[in-house]
């Protein structure tokens, strides 16, 4: 299982994938991969070969409450098309997921957990509702892995 | 009298943020402005009283698709100020990485970025739809650019293992092994690249460059050279000032660079390539005559073929670099510091890419002053976008607009660069 982080940390909330990244280190099990990219979706999808499954959590910008959490199960449901995942190349996560489902490269479980930002400002640190989300978006990340696990060895 | 203004607010697969405003009057194309919005971002300011060494981590910050060619213009020219040279398996390594920035930035722009203009598809996941193994392809020559960087740079984006005088760490003859398999692969990915792009239907469009690319006696022309045109420039680097000059044009941030005396000029792959045919290896002249290139294209549209023949070119360099490997003694040559005034110029992906320090005395940086390669072609684009819309100014927008975006599309314009750059407006009246 991979565990991705999606972010630049010189990019005000866009930062909160590093964020996210720092509170789970130590704090995964062994089976689970943890890493942390700029936004390079191409080179992320190199990232996500032969793993059953990818949880990934990105700073998203739709206009909502910033700070807010979403969960986003790709065997569910599309990534919402109102909700911007800020990339400054020319792809982002959604065009990353869909280019590596078309070509069979994504992995069969795909979990997004989005964090609503305020500021995406360069230079600028995480605003104050985005830094009070970390924590939560860790423990549920966490939370996530194991109940995946449970899941694979149940499978 | 009829006026027409098409714009394009927001350019897609591009790097960086610009906009095109076309300007028609009575079917003619009487403005094509490039609008270049992108913030400046004042590197040359704040270099300004950093250290010599500091110097190739922070130019790699410039750009994160063609950090390597900031970091190679700027140690080429520190060396320069303080009077050393840098060669052997430690030059070999630098053009390995170069290479590797090539295939990785190539690959990206040819399959994922500039293919479905061709092809007829918004972008590269509606045409992997249909052409998913070319855009496999793709991904898997981009990697193997990438693999070169990581293990050579220290990571694939922002290397950090580039210093004045070599590197920080230097692979041993074992651990660069495994790239020559990957790259062997990404060989045979690569001419296939050429051979399906060289079936793509090219618009008529030929136009009178001045092409400027560097020129090496041996080589085909990545880390050093003189600067040559086909117009009868042949200068050291150093005189570079005295052929070009920037300019402000209040349409953008990023300055224009023209030829004092004749104006735009061309650089990167298409000028690389006429300038430089006869340095390329019998077996790649071979694919380009395969491909249906002479020794010179100036059909703009075609850039796609040539890109991706340098692809070929840079996976068979790197793999002769790697079997004539040798680890070196040490990872760098010692530099001494000292007054004065430095030059360096290197072909990034889409140019040449020069630099020009001043030293103080303990290695601190006095001035900078850096050309991108992007900044070097905006007239130059601008020039093909009034070819481009002339003949078509009766057209709907719609088409112009398209035309015009993949007319763009040939530099593979790397905003963000530049403004230290797209939108398209087309106005009629």
């Amino acid at each position: 299982m991979l565990v991705l982080c999606i972010g630049n940390p010189d990019r005000g909330d866009d930062g909160a994938g590093p964020a996210v990244a720092k509170a789970l280190e130590g704090r995964l099990p062994p089976e689970a991969t943890l890493a942390v990219r700029s936004g390079d979706m191409l080179a992320m999808i190199e990232d996500w070969e032969g793993f059953y499954a990818l949880v990934c959590l990105d700073a998203a910008s739709g206009g909502g409450e910033p700070g807010r959490i979403h969960r986003i199960d790709l065997a569910e449901e599309d990534l919402p098309g109102d909700m911007a995942f800020l990339s400054s190349h020319a792809f982002g996560l959604g065009e990353g997921i869909a280019l590596a489902r078309t070509l069979d490269l994504a992995p069969p479980v795909i979990i997004v957990y989005a964090v609503e930002g305020r500021c995406f400002d360069g230079g600028t640190s995480l605003s104050e509702p985005v830094a009070a989300a970390v924590a939560p978006a860790a423990e549920r990340i966490i939370a996530e892995v194991a109940r995946l696990q449970e899941a694979e060895h149940h499978a | 009298m009829t006026t027409k203004t098409i714009k394009v607010d927001y350019l897609a697969r591009v790097e960086g943020e610009g906009a095109l405003d076309l300007h028609i009057e009575g079917g003619q194309v009487t403005t094509a402005n490039l609008r270049i919005f992108e913030p400046p971002r004042f590197y040359e300011a704040f270099l300004q009283g950093r250290s010599h060494g500091e110097l190739p981590d922070i130019v790699a910050r410039i750009c994160g698709i063609c950090p390597v060619a900031y970091q190679m213009s700027s140690v080429q020219a520190v060396e320069n100020a303080f009077g050393v040279r840098v060669d052997g398996q430690l030059r070999a390594l630098r053009r390995l990485l170069y290479c590797g920035e090539w295939i990785e930035s190539h690959a990206l722009h040819v399959v994922m970025l500039h293919a479905p203009d061709f092809l007829g598809y918004p972008d590269a996941i509606r045409m992997a739809e249909k052409h998913g193994d070319a855009v496999r392809k793709g991904l898997a020559l981009k990697k193997a650019g990438n693999a070169i960087l990581r293990l050579l740079g220290g990571r694939e984006i922002h290397p950090v293992n580039v210093r004045p005088g070599g590197f920080y760490k230097v692979p041993s003859k074992a651990e660069l092994a495994p790239l020559a398999e990957e790259l062997k692969q990404a060989r045979d990915l690569a001419e296939d690249l050429v051979h399906w792009v060289a079936t793509f239907d090219f618009p008529d469009l030929e136009r009178d460059y001045e092409f400027v690319a560097m020129r090496h006696p041996d080589e085909y022309p990545i880390t050093e050279g003189r600067l040559v045109s086909n117009r009868n420039i042949d200068i050291d680097i150093a005189e570079y000032e005295n052929e070009f000059e920037e300019r402000h044009v209040a349409h953008s941030t990023a300055l224009h660079s023209l030829l004092k005396r004749r104006g735009a000029y061309l650089v990167g792959p298409l000028a690389r390539y006429a300038l430089n045919y006869d340095r390329l290896p019998a077996s790649m002249q071979s694919l380009a005559a395969e491909a249906g290139l002479g020794p010179v294209c100036n059909n703009p549209f075609r850039s796609i073929v040539v890109r991706a023949l340098e692809t070929a070119y840079a996976c068979e360099e790197a793999l002769r670099l790697i079997a004539a490997y040798e680890m070196p003694d040490a990872p760098c040559v010692p530099l001494e510091p000292r007054e004065g005034e430095g030059f360096g110029c290197t072909e990034a992906p889409r140019g040449i890419c020069w630099h020009r320090y001043e030293f103080e005395a303990d290695g601190t940086i006095r001035t900078a002053r850096i050309v991108p390669p992007t900044s070097q072609n905006q007239p130059s684009i601008e020039e093909d976008l009034a070819a481009v819309a002339a003949p078509i100014a009766d057209a709907p927008d719609d088409v112009i607009r398209h035309l015009c975006e993949q007319a763009i599309r040939n530099y593979d314009p790397c905003i963000s660069c530049s403004a230290h750059f797209l939108k398209l407006s087309v106005h009629r009246s």
